[in-house]
């Protein structure tokens, strides 16, 4: 491979790839606003200036390539200057109201400020102020903290395939605004928060609720859909206050859409069933095994189970059902329309699935056929569910039973079920699922289940060892 | 010095401007004939290349250079585009070609078309230019009807197109990667180099950007031979002549035509323009549009082109001389230069965007006696760190007349700061 040399070290790299990456390799950072990995290079922020030996002026790094024996300095004196001088450009017009901003603690001009600007000003004319428009239900713009990155606006046309930012008027008075003062149609719109060097373009779902550095990060896969996002859920106190997309060059690149980024509310909906339930009665865990093993032992029951469990789960229904109840049946559920991986395609052009369930590929692979192929059922129907897997799909077709939940439902999916016995939504179990594609990864737990439900094997295994009539919990 | 003149004498008569003058006294034509007949495309790029000239749009870069990185393997279409944005404020010599001599623009379209292979070409002319685009737009209908444009032109088998397309008004349209933005009806703001427009400029396809000026000469050349064309330069790799716009203080300002680097700036100024006005005293020049560094009176003994000029440290530019008297309050010309480039900065990039506003804010806080004593050195500061470090050229523009003229008039700055008046 060619080699280049970057701070004194010699590195190797593949031919096109720009000074950032190939810094990063050699262990040295260089700060940028306007590139992004994910976008096309614009080159306009002129952050990440770098002295290139040969060059009579400063080079940026994000649109200058490699190339053989290239000699590369990114902490001369001009470098320093030039970096130091475009961050007091990029201050003149901040409003510097990091203490109620909220990013605060993960904001780029705020890092790079601290470590390539000055602590001092030297300006002192009025700043630039803008009306902001209503960008809709997703994101608040504050463009006084906007530095012109450009980057939402790429992010909309190269990736959400909707040209919706724009930049308006020129020169000092440049506005970083949406077509005709629009609100955001793209499904995409966390993104712009994600992207947004600054405390410009926010979540007004995050916007005041935590700040950023308390946060504590949990790495996991979203249960959206059959894509399996890689996402980062951010938490603290045992409370999710957010969900972020994490880099997967091969699944989710470095996005996610608006519908996995807020699927995890649910998880914290006050109207989630949290203790078993007979009816509309609230029951003990003992009575809830007990009445189980009573509906279940020995008879012939047909057990659903989601799309949306995780493969321990399943493998755990399908050998319980093995060893327990010979004469029973299993099938999964979980999205109308899509009853095995060859249903499931692209719902749009960018990242979202036809499935809306993470695990429909594991179902199929342990060899659970869909619901929609069941010939008949029987008088007792157990349904385990995750949370997200599609109830009124499956429920039709077990019409007028005694049907029996298990998982994670809220108040207005309780009508059907003569008994719930709640279990444990995504967030807070560890599990594995595979994508639409075949790829294995891993969900993580992130928030401490309350104490009053059980996971499905702990369900199961109750169920299975409890000799006696009352059961031991 | 008796001048050879390519342009001049066709200047400033409306009948010259007709087909029918233009085949009758200038050979019209004849030239993109013999090109598509009896030449290769090579053999164009190798005459224009021996001819020497030199880019008339303000960087000075040699045509035939430019136009030999077409590469000519490319399976995509190759476009010629004319710009015609003429906008560097003191230039005004290719509205003269478009207004009297618009038929040597367009077959210098066809032998440079010809020459890289391009089969519709663009006339980017600046939205100011409404007569103009009009004129442009009636002799290129008297060449379709002529055909000497449209399909196999002259029984060659070569096929041109040429589309004049308005500006709206941007000073950075006239940057080539701006203009090819806004040619494509995107927002007028220039690109990231490189890739260069002959590797990738209009729709994304190899690209040659050339002023009016430039391509108004091609036909001459031709006509001459490279050689020729390059002995009329006076001074090494420069061949031609240049047209000079001549403006400000001098007795007869106009557009002048001169053999390259055959007179100093002082000549220009005494010879040409008939001195100083009113017989004042010479304070300053700008010798190359308003963005080139500013001369002090005793600097423009200097041959006026591209190399020399370099030299001393400013540039040739578009040709566009201005020339100040000794009762200019330099000052507030400065503060008019640094609006119009805050005013016509794209907004894309943070020095420009920032810098320019801020330098602007500055000057205002010294013409109004409200700024400090430290606030000369604030300004020069903010012009280093925009000269050299934007996405294109505009910001050495701003930057470039700040420290110029900071350097050399000093104390005039220091006069408004101490709050004396030096002018009425």
């Amino acid at each position: 491979m060619p080699k280049c040399t970057i701070d004194g070290k010699e590195v190797e790299f593949k031919p096109g790839e720009n000074l950032i990456t190939v810094a990063k390799r050699a262990g040295v950072e260089i700060p940028v606003f306007c590139y992004h990995p994910g976008l096309t290079v614009v080159a306009q922020c002129r952050m990440c200036y770098v002295e290139v030996e040969k060059m009579p002026k400063l080079q940026t790094a994000c649109s200058t390539m490699a190339a053989e024996g290239m000699v590369v300095k990114t902490q001369s004196d001009p470098v320093v200057k030039g970096r130091a001088g475009t961050m007091e450009f990029l201050l003149l017009n901040h409003p510097l109201d990091c203490p109620i901003c909220d990013k605060a603690g993960e904001c780029d001009l705020q890092d790079n400020s601290y470590g390539h600007g000055s602590a001092y000003m030297r300006h002192s004319e009025e700043r630039r102020t803008y009306v902001d428009v209503d960008m809709g239900p997703v994101i608040e713009k504050n463009m006084n903290r906007c530095i012109h990155c450009t980057r939402c606006i790429r992010f909309g046309e190269e990736v959400a395939g909707i040209h919706e930012m724009v930049a308006i008027k020129r020169g000092n008075n440049i506005d970083i605004t949406t077509i005709d003062g629009n609100p955001l149609q793209t499904e995409y719109a966390g993104n712009y928060a994600d992207i947004c060097p600054t405390g410009s373009l926010t979540l007004r779902d995050f916007r005041f609720r935590k700040r950023a550095w308390m946060l504590k990060k949990t790495a996991t896969v979203c249960e959206g859909c059959s894509k399996g996002c890689n996402m980062e859920i951010q938490h603290e106190g045992n409370v999710i206050y957010r969900c972020v997309p994490r880099e997967n060059l091969e699944i989710n690149k470095y996005w996610m859409c608006d519908e996995g980024r807020f699927n995890y509310h649910y998880t914290q909906d006050p109207t989630r069933i949290l203790n078993p339930r007979s009816g509309n009665a609230s029951i003990s865990w003992a009575t809830a095994i007990q009445e189980l093993k009573s509906a279940t032992e020995g008879k012939k029951v047909t057990f659903l189970v989601g799309s949306d469990l995780t493969q321990e789960e399943l493998t755990t229904v399908q050998e319980y059902v093995k060893a327990y109840q010979k004469d029973s049946s299993v099938y999964h559920f979980g999205t109308e329309g899509v009853a095995e991986i060859a249903d499931d395609g692209q719902a749009d052009q960018i990242l979202k699935m036809k499935s809306k369930t993470s695990n429909l590929f594991g179902a199929e692979k342990l060899g659970i056929k869909n619901v929609s192929s069941m010939k008949s059922t029987s008088d007792v129907v157990v349904v385990i569910r995750g949370g997200r897997a599609d109830l009124e799909s499956a429920l039709k077709q077990v019409q007028g039973k005694k049907i029996i939940g298990m998982g994670v439902f809220l108040e207005k999916d309780a009508a059907p079920f003569s008994m719930i016995l709640p279990g444990l939504a995504f967030t807070e179990k560890d599990g594995t699922v595979f994508n639409h594609s075949g790829i294995e990864q891993k969900i993580k737990r992130a928030i401490v289940p309350k104490n009053t439900v059980k996971t499905v094997s702990e369900v199961l295994m109750l169920v299975a060892n409890q000799k006696t009539k009352e059961a031991v919990v | 010095m008796s001048q050879t003149t390519l342009f001049e004498q066709h200047f400033w008569k409306e009948s010259n401007r007709t087909l029918e003058y233009y085949l009758q006294s200038m050979n019209g034509y004849q030239a993109a004939q013999k090109v598509l007949k009896e030449m290769s495309p090579d053999q164009v790029i190798d005459e224009v290349k021996k001819g020497n000239i030199r880019g008339r749009g303000g960087a000075g870069f040699p045509m035939g250079m430019k136009w030999s990185f077409i590469p000519k393997a490319s399976e995509k279409p190759k476009y010629l585009v004319c710009n015609a944005d003429e906008s560097e404020p003191g230039t005004c010599k290719d509205r003269q070609i478009i207004r009297y001599t618009p038929h040597l623009l367009i077959e210098g379209l066809i032998i440079g078309s010809f020459a890289i292979g391009c089969k519709h070409a663009y006339v980017y002319i600046r939205g100011e230019y409404v007569r103009e685009a009009k004129l442009l737009n009636a002799a290129i209908d008297e060449a379709y009807a002529k055909g000497y444009l449209g399909k196999n032109i002259f029984g060659s088998g070569f096929d041109l197109e040429i589309t004049v397309h308005r500006g709206a008004g941007a000073y950075i349209c006239g940057e080539e990667t701006g203009l090819l933005n806004s040619l494509e009806g995107k927002r007028g703001e220039p690109r990231v180099k490189p890739p260069f427009p002959a590797v990738s400029g209009a729709f994304g396809c190899p690209t040659a950007v050339n002023n009016v000026e430039s391509i108004a000469n091609v036909p001459h050349l031709i006509r001459m031979g490279g050689d020729a064309f390059a002995q009329l330069g006076k001074v090494d790799k420069s061949g031609g002549t240049r047209l000079i716009s001549l403006s400000g203080h001098v007795k007869k300002p106009g557009v002048y035509e001169i053999q390259a680097g055959s007179m100093t700036l002082r000549q220009i100024i005494d010879h040409l323009g008939g001195g100083v006005i009113n017989d004042k005293k010479l304070k300053a020049v700008i010798p190359g549009g308003s963005s080139s560094p500013i001369l002090s009176a005793d600097e423009i003994d200097v041959v006026y082109d591209v190399e020399p000029l370099m030299k001393v440290g400013t540039m040739m530019g578009s040709a566009a001389i201005m020339v100040i008297h000794e009762d200019t309050d330099l000052v507030k010309l400065l503060m008019r230069i640094t609006k119009f480039y805050e005013h016509e900065s794209c907004g894309q990039c943070t020095p420009c965007r920032e810098g320019c506003h801020w330098m602007e804010s500055i000057l205002h806080k010294i013409i109004h006696h409200e700024a400090k004593p430290s606030d000369l050195d604030l300004l020069v500061d903010v012009a280093q760190n925009i000269g050299g470090k934007t996405l294109c050229a505009l910001g050495d523009a701003a930057a470039g007349p700040v420290i110029s003229f900071v350097k050399k008039f000093r104390p005039e700055f220091e006069a408004y700061i101490k709050g004396q008046k030096i002018y009425a």
